[in-house]
């Protein structure tokens, strides 16, 4: 939580403290200290404020990402297409799997770890918060690096995997791959900086009692996620960092007339790559295994199965990056291995299948919103895993692979698996962040819609896929669509069709967005008859989270708080003990007496914004870059001085003694 | 096709009723003319491939069908009717145990005959014949170097954008790039593989009937990865033996006088730089040796020596037959398919639309990077061919010269 304790008032019990003794921040300026208005986001440390805003940022881009979609299925719509140039339509494919991946995918992951991985485990905040505003602004002056090509000469256009020697200077001579590579450099730096802000906050704060098998699924799977995080992101930034190189300063790492081979840039791309995958999927399995046990009334069957093969895939993750290269020509050896251990990770995947429809069997359902994005995740998902199983099959493979089933499948895979996770996760916790209950009515509009669409779109491209057309091509042609019922050009169109029935459906989501926020009434504490810690306080939860931590005896702690079994013997009989209201009233009853909180800060969005600068300045002018690193220097040390928590002279007026600078936090009654 | 195995009967039956299992996946294979269906082989390769991966499909799709049928079962049988709320049971080990071991057994049934096909796809030492490819942006080089395979080779023959192999024969492709990473596939024959420049990769290729067999670039590779396309045109022996013998006649001189021996002039002063046709000699009787290195980034350019036989151009994306004629081939009858093929293009079936519009300007047909801005990191060198501002008379009188080129 970062928080450093202040001296305090004599009559507080226990141990003496250690203290601290601030020194100024620069002692330039005060300590962006609001609470409301706009610089009380901008300098914001707190965990939900960022969850909130890694969401909205994540949202556009998803819009972005959508748009450049639908310019490519209007392009794609017909044999021949003339919406947009070759050119231009490598653009669009190649920042519309950016935009999807890094832009949407990882930070809307990071957008629900931020805000409910703290309230799960019962901290306050993460274990640095400053930390995690400077990764959210540095993901988000990143990806606005990432698009600034298409207004300065072009955009990336060598494909999201960008194969040298085809991402080389020779073959596309615009500044965007720079800066795709620059950006994602960026982006990176957010990643990682975010991973290790969950890992400590996970392994060092969670509430008492709260045993590692104890906490909640999310948790877990966003715990997973950190460490793929932590190994992958790493590789990726030195393939973008030797492509930087290569680009910028003519290194030769890739170019074949110096003796390189372009195959380490593939090795290097997919061992990033692969983990990626599990990235991007596995918050949205944790997402619904939060929610499908809640709308079940019953725990997620199987948890430690659960659990375990949720790192099973985070391990076997690693071994089966060059199943993206079973076309490549790394020799049978090296192809049946990796075929091998690409059949052996189909089986954690299938046990959380498995676990998931034992979850709902023998259960008392309830098809809300949440709970059918849920149920489509596991169908959709489950199609996309069995024709992963078709190209772990290597032979088969190498019919498949860059032709549009292998696009059909990712996307039953990350649409199928992701996204919907994502919605499902948007239904369920929207109450807890914004106090208010989406739609049911046009929510299960949203639902019904999106699967049609998603299943309009990505299905007929197994087919056009398996009739053979490659991917990547900016037309394709009637000589060869064949004819009949699985003729290329119908099902082509079809899919346009079905991309336009998805972006309905997100228009409909963001048209319930609108509508709750004007007229629904407030939602109330425990709308769904959850299951975890987060629904123990506020909606939406208070700055401090819980005005006391919660101590857990159990997996599905609150459940348990609020039913009991009355049943003799083997009977069960399940009986309501207590309701949300109370425990609440509880809880704030016996409110600790000090919370302390650390304080909004400039440094982390200053330090963020310089990187941008020092990647314009490798670009174009080196001198450009010296401004941006001093900015650094200037931002580190600055942060480095400032104390985590603001000075009284920090407010205006002065705060009291006992006031805001030694306690942020409103908290309920008093302790005795 | 699941009908065309040959495969025992009790396979058979298990296939038939698995195909309905399969769902619009499986089903995909029976659509009819689609050139690069990969659920149609026409080869020893590709049938290996059809043969393991038929009933990996119909395996996942059966488990795809039990999965949707219980979670069905279960929304219905399950909703929430106002049941007491449901035993927080924690799950039965012995059940997770049983459904973790039940798909890994399945993947190891799948495992097995994946390595087996896998090794075999892999083994060159049956080889009956070397074809060379070579990818550039956006077109494939095809050169038969000398050898004892197909019928013997005693000078090299150089073509591109089609590769002619005699049926039934092993034809081992061994291919790299001159520039960005390609693709070299023909679904019909086999998977693919990528040409990666600095190594030789190789990929067996056998076609059991005289016939077209359409393919693609498939790894993304620039501007108009969409407009590489590559045939494999597979003649019986014989036929293969002509068609080479044609490949390696002399040059023939346009007749004095004619609009083709214009051409002949102007080919020599617009186009001879970067095309080599062999045979061709200037005003001095010297050979004239196209220098493509001089002009094109990647260092080389078709070689149009015997260009209307082949029946495509500019990486086999446009036909140089009417539509007419090129159905004519394509659908020719396995018997009459060699000599349909051998027959060329002729003055009635050449498709001068298309070639014209190339010949006007090929950039805008083609995209190539035409704009000289962008030729910066190439010190000016095109990729691809560049506008030539070639008059009409020019291009009539180069159309009656490459019609020749017989």
């Amino acid at each position: 939580m970062a928080i450093i304790e202040r001296p305090v008032p004599a009559t507080s019990v226990g141990p003496a403290l250690p203290t601290v003794t601030p020194s100024s921040s620069l002692g330039v300026f005060r300590r962006p200290v609001a609470a409301t208005g706009w610089r009380s986001w901008v300098f914001t440390v707190d965990h939900k404020r960022l969850g909130i805003m890694y969401g909205v940022a994540a949202t556009f881009f998803f819009v972005v990402g959508g748009i450049e979609a639908l310019l490519i299925r209007l392009q794609l719509a017909g044999p021949d297409g003339t919406v947009l140039s070759a050119d231009v339509y490598n653009q669009m494919f190649t920042m519309h799997a950016t935009s999807m991946v890094f832009l949407f995918a990882m930070p809307m992951a990071a957008a629900f770890g931020n805000y409910f991985l703290p309230l799960q485990v019962g901290a306050r905040d993460v274990a640095f918060p400053r930390i995690n505003a400077f990764g959210f602004w540095s993901f988000l002056f990143g990806a606005m690096f990432v698009n600034a090509g298409w207004f300065l000469g072009g955009a990336a256009d060598g494909g999201w995997f960008m194969y040298a020697p085809n991402s080389g200077v020779a073959y596309s001579p615009s500044h965007g791959i720079d800066f795709w590579a620059i950006g994602l450099q960026i982006t990176g730096i957010a990643s990682l900086s975010g991973a290790i802000n969950l890992i400590v906050t996970v392994l060092n704060m969670r509430t008492r009692g709260m045993s590692l098998m104890r906490m909640p699924v999310f948790t877990w799977m966003i715990l997973v996620v950190q460490f793929l995080l932590l190994f992958a992101i790493p590789v990726i930034t030195v393939a973008l960092f030797l492509l930087t190189f290569q680009r910028v300063f003519g290194a030769t790492f890739f170019s074949v007339e110096a003796g390189a081979d372009p195959l380490l840039w593939q090795h290097l791309f997919w061992i990033f790559g692969h983990p990626e995958v599990y990235i991007l999927v596995l918050p949205s399995f944790g997402i619904v295994s939060e929610v499908l046990p809640v709308f079940s009334k019953k725990p997620l069957f199987g948890y430690p199965f659960v659990v375990f093969s949720g790192a099973a895939i985070g391990f076997v993750g690693w071994g089966v990056w060059a199943h993206h290269m079973f076309a490549s020509g790394i020799g049978p050896i090296s192809v049946a291995v990796f075929s091998m251990s690409t059949m052996a990770i189909a089986v954690p995947t299938g046990i959380k299948i498995v676990n998931w429809t034992l979850t709902m069997w023998g259960g008392k359902l309830r098809f809300t919103t949440a709970m059918l994005f849920a149920m489509g995740l596991v169908v959709e998902f489950t199609i996309g895993g069995l024709s992963g199983v078709t190209h772990s099959v290597a032979p088969s493979d190498t019919q498949q692979t860059d032709t549009y089933y292998i696009v059909a499948h990712f996307h039953y895979v990350l649409f199928g698996g992701a996204v919907l996770g994502f919605f499902a996760g948007f239904y369920y916790w929207w109450p807890k962040v914004f106090g208010k209950c989406l739609g049911e009515r046009l929510g299960k509009w949203n639902f019904w819609v999106m699967i049609v669409g998603l299943n309009l779109t990505f299905g007929p491209m197994h087919i056009v896929g398996l009739q053979g057309q490659p991917r990547r091509m900016y037309v394709h042609t009637e000589s060869r669509a064949g004819e009949g019922f699985f003729n290329i050009t119908f099902w082509n169109f079809a899919a346009s069709v079905g991309a336009f029935i998805i972006a309905i459906s997100v228009l409909l989501f963001l048209i319930n967005i609108w509508h709750t926020h004007r007229t629904a009434p407030p939602a109330p504490l425990d709308p769904w008859d959850a299951r975890t810690l987060e629904w123990m306080t506020t909606n939406p939860p208070k700055a401090h989270n819980f005005d006391s931590v919660p101590t857990v005896h159990a997996l599905d702690e609150f459940f348990h708080r609020k039913y009991e079994d009355v049943g003799e013997g083997d009977e069960h009989d399940l009986r309501r003990v207590a309701t949300a209201e109370e425990l609440l009233a509880e809880q704030e009853a016996n409110a600790d007496h000090h919370i302390h909180l650390p304080s909004p800060s400039y440094w982390p969005v200053v330090l963020a914004f310089a990187l941008p600068i020092v990647g314009f300045g490798v670009i174009y002018n080196h001198l450009i870059a010296v401004v941006g690193a001093s900015i650094v220097v200037l931002a580190m040390f600055g942060w480095a001085l400032e104390p985590s928590v603001a000075l009284d002279t920090d407010y205006d007026p002065p705060a009291p003694d006992d006031g805001p600078g030694t306690e942020l936090a409103t908290v309920g009654g008093g302790r005795p | 096709m699941v009908r065309e195995m040959s495969a025992g009967p009790s396979r058979r039956r298990l296939a038939g009723a698995l195909t309905a299992l399969g769902g619009v996946t499986l089903l995909a294979a029976c659509a009819e003319d689609a050139p690069q269906d990969t659920w149609q082989p026409a080869g020893e390769n590709a049938q290996r491939i059809q043969d393991l991966q038929w009933w990996v499909f119909a395996i996942a799709g059966a488990v795809g069908l039990i999965v949707f049928a219980t979670i069905a079962w279960v929304s219905v049988r399950y909703r929430d009717r106002g049941q007491p709320i449901p035993r927080q049971t924690h799950g039965r080990p012995a059940l997770e145990i049983g459904l973790t071991v039940l798909p890994a057994l399945i993947l190891v049934g799948v495992a097995i005959p994946t390595i087996g096909t896998l090794m075999d796809l892999s083994r060159t030492s049956d080889t009956e014949c070397v074809v060379n490819v070579t990818g550039q942006q956006w077109w494939w080089e095809v050169d038969y170097p000398p050898q004892e395979g197909c019928g013997g080779f005693s000078e090299p023959i150089v073509t591109s954008g089609q590769m002619v192999i005699p049926t039934g024969t092993k034809v081992l492709v061994r291919g790299t790039s001159r520039d960005v990473i390609h693709s070299w596939w023909i679904p019909r024959l086999n998977g693919k593989r990528d040409m990666v420049p600095g190594r030789v990769q190789t990929v067996r290729l056998q076609a059991d009937r005289p016939g077209i067999y359409a393919g693609q670039c498939t790894e993304f590779c620039g501007l108009s990865h969409a407009n590489m396309r590559m045939e494999v045109v597979a003649l019986d022996p014989a036929d293969f033996e002509t068609w080479k013998a044609n490949q390696l006649a002399d040059y023939t001189a346009p007749m004095e006088g004619s609009l083709a021996a214009a051409g002949e002039q102007v080919f020599i002063s617009q186009c001879a730089t970067c095309h080599q046709v062999d045979g061709l000699v200037n005003a001095d009787g010297v050979p004239i040796i196209a220098q493509p290195q001089e002009r094109v980034f990647a260092g080389a350019a078709p070689n149009l020596t015997n260009l209307t036989t082949r029946n495509t151009f500019a990486g086999a994306t446009w036909d140089l037959l009417t539509p007419t004629c090129r159905d004519d081939v394509w659908n020719a009858s396995p018997e009459e398919f060699g000599a349909a093929y051998l027959a060329g293009v002729s003055a009635d079936c050449l498709n001068e639309v298309d070639l014209r519009e190339w010949l006007r300007n090929a950039p805008a047909k083609k995209p190539m990077y035409a704009d000289p801005e962008q030729l910066g990191p190439t010190d000016g060198l095109n990729r691809g061919m560049p506008y030539l501002a070639l008059s009409e008379a020019q291009i009539d009188q180069i159309i009656a010269y490459l019609l020749e080129r017989q």
